[in-house]
């Protein structure tokens, strides 16, 4: 075992120094399969390790930071499914901030506390207290205000047509902005799709004949209850793929308004400095200088 | 006016709320209460200088237990809500916006939110086709007595048949359809407040008042569970009251004209932060004017106490509650109906009737002890 241990070993190094050649030569293309075999590699070790070793401590380490999120934003394959397990023990040695991005990119909108804070227990298994998120949105733009754009994303603020941050709402900053706006259906959209973000993960982590976790399904029943034609006539926990079919239904009705309206909003976003457009501006109704009666704030 | 500012002596008026508003339209025949509230005097600190500080206001517990359920009606953009809705009133799949008229940056002044809700709503009444269903956390405006009140309900809700509906989400639960019916009546006094404040904005926009419906939603919690059941009140008879309460306030002036002058129920603080004026003083001047003492004020007033004290005093019948001092009617206190009942008392002019059925309760009374 330690044989292939040495081997894997060597060849990590010698990948790296590939990468750094690769780099150098600005060769984009070769760097990225390489970083790829490079990865591949690195989780064989993990493995080979973790075999070498029955009661690892060292498992955490596999979905430490980046790692953990981009998996989970291809969402696919076996991995995630593991992942729920894995991340009894993940989840605490992550970050706030790490956990709240795991959360938001499961639901793909911007999302309240409450929300998040739910699907976090529901699904992550990870604690993740609504005080804890608190101060987060503050502290972000501070970060963002002395060094912009140092970190790969930002958690930031939904903005409201009047381009003021929404109270309580969570969104990424790498999201585009028609996203991160929120016009007068938005809330509706956006819970019906978390509802079918939710329903789709439920049905991934459950897999074929499968059942998920409890906590998994009693959050996909609490949403149910308010989606027409979600919830099964009898009693018992409403099946993923009717909630995601329902959800969608009711989306479909609502959808071409909301695009419009926030395709709306995110053109007068343009208008605003790169950190009002991350965590709210402070003019209160440029949006609303278009509009019929709206003459009077300035 | 002037006479109002004498009555409350050099402090600022204080605001009301949809609550007090309510409270008012609880007891119309209150003239102390009447007289106070036009002035705008602070009875809690009139009450707790008196010696008779009410217990009063809402247990933290409520509270908290009333902040969580109206969070959980409202989470989601009003998902539960508008399930609600959808259920009760037949509101279309297409109707589902949201609209936060009090998420604005910072911390606007009261004012400006009104303006921000006046102006939505303007739009929303004016335009066929529009967005918002839901608006939460809208500031509504009521002149009471020459004073400005904020109000702010909990929801608006728009586009039903095309028509506003007060929503008032409250946390008593509604058990097997049956909920306590004081507590119903309060919540529909309180929405018949933001009903009254939301027409006099429409009329005052040009637009038909009637639009806002008389029928407001309120959503409780459903038998044991926490799920949340919507139903229907008509509140027009509490929209009555108030109005001829808001109405009597504004000709407060007879019932103040009638007061000897000079009379002031001054609170002004003295050196040590405490009211300076004497008890004694102010007590003499809160009797002047007549209450209308009744046990539902315990719940509603907060000069309760010393009212009851003073009912007490007199052996009042009113302290039996409303339905056994009508009964009585023309029989001022209880020494006198018990006189009544065992004979000791001859009836005077026109109590023949009411002797003669106290001295039948009397009888029978004697006969099962």
């Amino acid at each position: 075992m330690s044989e292939r241990l040495d081997e894997l070993e060597e060849r990590i190094s010698a990948l790296r120094g590939e990468i750094r050649r690769a780099v150098r030569a600005r060769e984009s293309a070769l760097t990225r399969s390489l970083r790829a075999d490079l990865r591949t590699a690195e989780r064989a070790w993990d493995l080979a390790l973790a075999a070498h070793e029955p009661p690892s401590p060292g498992e955490p380490h596999d979905s430490r930071a980046g790692g953990g999120a981009s998996a989970r934003g291809r969402g696919a394959g076996p991995p995630p499914g593991r992942e729920p397990e894995a991340g009894g023990g993940a989840g605490p040695m992550l970050p706030v901030r790490e956990r709240v991005h795991q959360a938001l990119t499961l639901l793909g909108v911007p999302s309240a506390a409450r929300m998040l804070v739910a699907v976090h227990g529901a699904l992550r298994a990870g604690p993740l207290k609504g005080t804890q998120l608190a101060s987060l949105r503050r502290d972000e733009e501070r970060s963002f205000r002395s060094s912009p754009f140092a970190r790969p994303y930002y958690l930031c603020a939904a903005l409201t047509d009047r381009l003021s941050a929404s109270r309580g709402l969570f969104a990424v900053s790498t999201w585009p902005l028609e996203r991160r706006v929120v016009g007068p259906l938005s809330a509706r959209v956006d819970f019906l799709t978390s509802a079918v973000r939710v329903a789709e993960h439920v049905q991934r982590i459950s897999g074929p004949g499968g059942e998920a976790p409890p906590a998994a399904r009693r959050l996909l029943a609490r949403m149910a209850q308010s989606i027409p034609g979600a919830v099964p006539a009898g009693s018992g926990f409403p099946g993923a793929e009717a909630v995601a079919r329902a959800a969608r239904a009711e989306l479909d009705v609502h959808a071409a308004d909301d695009a419009a309206a926030r395709a709306e909003i995110a053109r007068a976003c343009e208008r605003l400095t790169d950190a009002e457009r991350l965590f709210g501006g402070t003019i209160l109704s440029l949006a609303a200088a278009g509009r019929p009666g709206a003459e009077r704030e300035t | 006016m002037d006479r109002l500012d004498t009555l409350r002596g050099p402090v600022p008026p204080r605001p009301h709320d949809a609550r007090a508003i309510a409270a008012l339209a609880a007891n119309p025949g209150c003239e102390r209460r009447a007289v106070l509230d036009a002035a705008g005097v602070d009875k809690d600190a009139t009450a707790a200088h008196l010696g008779f500080p009410a217990p009063f206001g809402q247990s933290a517990f409520a509270i908290t237990r009333g902040n969580a359920f109206e969070a959980l009606v409202k989470e989601n953009g009003c998902a539960e809500l508008l399930r609600l809705l959808r259920d009760l009133l037949g509101l279309p799949v297409e109707s589902a916006g949201y609209t936060d008229l009090g998420d604005m940056a910072g911390d606007p002044p009261a004012h400006r939110r009104h303006e921000h809700t006046r102006r939505l709503i303007d739009r929303s009444a004016a335009e066929a086709d529009d967005d918002g269903t839901l608006y939460d956390h809208p500031l509504l405006r009521l002149e009471i007595a020459g004073h400005t009140a904020y109000l702010e309900p909990d929801v608006v809700a728009f586009r039903l048949g095309g028509a506003f509906h007060v929503v008032e989400v409250k946390s008593f639960a509604v058990v097997d359809g049956q909920a306590e019916p004081e507590k119903v009546a309060a919540a529909a006094r309180q929405a018949a407040v933001y009903v009254l404040a939301l027409r006099t904005m429409l009329e005052e926009l040009g637009h038909d008042p009637l639009r806002v419906s008389h029928e407001i939603v309120l959503v409780c919690p459903e038998n044991f569970a926490n799920r949340p059941v919507a139903t229907l009140v008509d509140v027009r008879r509490e929209l009555a009251v108030l109005r001829r309460q808001l109405a009597r306030m504004t000709r407060v002036g007879r019932i103040v004209d009638a007061l000897p002058p000079g009379l002031t129920f001054d609170l002004a603080p003295g050196p040590d932060g405490a009211p300076a004026r004497p008890v004694a003083e102010l007590r003499d001047a809160v009797r002047r004017v007549d209450a209308r003492y009744a046990p539902e004020c315990l719940s509603t007033c907060d000069l309760c106490f010393f009212c009851r004290d003073e009912a007490a005093g007199r052996g009042s019948t009113e302290l039996l509650g409303r339905q056994v001092r009508d009964a009585l009617g023309g029989v001022a206190t209880v020494d006198e109906a018990l006189g009544l009942a065992d004979g000791s008392i001859a009836p005077g002019e026109g109590q023949e009737e009411i002797a003669r059925l106290l001295r039948l309760a009397g009888r029978v009374y004697a006969e099962a002890g």
